[in-house]
């Protein structure tokens, strides 16, 4: 995939490292985190959930509002001029609703996480003891020697 | 659009004062605050204690060297991959840290199995083998298991646990979700979306998919526990002064268990399942 050229990186609360790939792949690009207010109600999080999930934003350099993530990020992304959105990876159903919706607006670049392990053939999900099996060897393996 | 929050505080309780005004509606689930702090430097603090040989020798224990990094790897703080190579300096011979990191592919698991399946997380996997009728389970959590005030001192205990701290030791949110399934017949589901509204670590795969192993529909056959078992890895701090330590609904073997929970079970138990 080729690298934006005046990106904006969203930062979700699945990827809350300071070396989140997206800030380390574009350093200094203006980043943002929005509370997702309906998934807020939806989940009913409590408050110590947000304050804890707070904590580690204020260690991030982002700017940080509320909303509609969609809107939060067209908006934030308009006001940078940016050309593109940048972010990581999420398995959540929510998260490919939003990916698809800003995708229909600006492009969005989704920086993997280096995984836990590399299977070479698909895997097994039935049951926990199949997917051990399968990477239990590459899981064991310093990544050094992956 | 909305104007940027705020981002500068004197102190913890500036911040937690800011956050009660900004999110009121949060603290209907309870006003307690995690000692837990978020971030990064957080989590490497907690890093630097990791030893791989005593958490495999006592994880299964209350008191026992587990790393409560869990929330730090849900919000992605920290990744498996760093855990694990963490886990692996920390050790002379990898095999001292094969229980750890076999854990953390627990986690990998749940992680592929949502992205295959998506909102399918929240329903029945397989059908539950406990031979149960599937609308004998509420749909809701019973008040007194909300409120802590079953009388039974251990899920009394864990109740209040997970809504002031924000954390359970993974025995005890077996025992308290087999409780609510198997003892109480409420759907797992809702068990789930209250583990979910409180755990720091409350991450839709794992926490769901964790509750289906318990309930079956995600298992060969039903978890439950008994009070021998629980007395063991508590070091029995519950039973002694427990009110119903004389009336314990746990206090049986797993033969007899299986028998009272799942009398019309699809097959013949095998020795039932004592922890994962």
């Amino acid at each position: 995939m080729s690298l934006s050229k005046q990106p904006v990186v969203w930062v979700h609360a699945d990827c809350l490292s300071p070396t989140n790939p997206a800030l380390m792949k574009y350093p200094g690009a203006p980043a943002l985190f929005v509370w997702d207010d309906e998934l807020l109600t939806e989940w009913r999080i409590s408050f110590k959930r947000i304050v804890f999930i707070y904590e580690c934003i204020l260690e991030l350099p982002v700017v940080i509002r509320r909303g509609d993530v969609v809107s939060e990020l067209l908006a934030f992304a308009a006001e940078q001029r940016a050309d593109s959105i940048v972010t990581n990876p999420s398995p959540s159903p929510r998260f490919k609703a939003i990916s698809s919706r800003i995708a229909a607006k600006l492009p969005l670049q989704v920086v993997p996480v280096a995984p836990f392990v590399r299977p070479s053939a698909p895997l097994d999900l039935g049951r926990f003891s199949r997917y051990w099996r399968s990477v239990e060897a590459d899981a064991m393996r310093p990544p050094d020697e992956a | 659009m909305s104007t940027d929050m705020r981002r500068d505080f004197a102190d913890r309780d500036e911040l937690i004062a800011y956050l009660r005004s900004e999110f009121p509606a949060a603290l209907a689930e309870g006003a307690a605050v995690s000692a837990t702090r978020g971030g990064r430097s957080a989590a490497e603090e907690r890093l630097g204690r990791l030893d791989p040989a005593r958490y495999a020798a006592s994880r299964n224990f209350l008191n026992g060297a587990v790393t409560r990094l869990s929330a730090y790897l849900r919000h992605g703080v920290l990744s498996l991959a760093e855990l694990r190579s963490a886990a692996l300096r920390a050790v002379d011979d990898p095999a001292a840290a094969a229980k750890l990191i076999n854990e953390l592919g627990w986690r990998d698991y749940w992680q592929r199995v949502y992205a295959a399946i998506g909102e399918g997380i929240w329903r029945d996997r397989e059908p539950l083998k406990t031979g149960v009728p599937a609308k004998s389970y509420a749909a809701e959590l019973p008040e007194d298991l909300a409120t802590a005030t079953t009388g039974l001192a251990c899920i009394d205990a864990f109740s209040r646990e997970l809504v002031e701290t924000g954390y359970l030791h993974n025995h005890a949110r077996m025992w308290l979700a087999a409780y609510t399934i198997h003892w109480r017949h409420v759907a797992w589901q809702a068990g789930a979306r209250w583990f979910l509204s409180h755990l720091l670590d409350g991450d839709p795969a794992s926490n769901n998919l964790s509750w289906q192993w318990v309930a079956s529909s995600f298992s060969h056959k039903p978890y439950i526990f008994n009070r021998a078992n629980l007395e063991r890895y508590s070091a029995g701090v519950y039973c002694r002064d427990c009110p119903l330590r004389t009336a314990c609904p746990f206090d049986a073997d797993y033969e007899e268990l299986e028998q009272q929970l799942f009398p019309r079970a699809p097959r013949p138990a095998e020795p039932p399942r004592r922890r994962r």
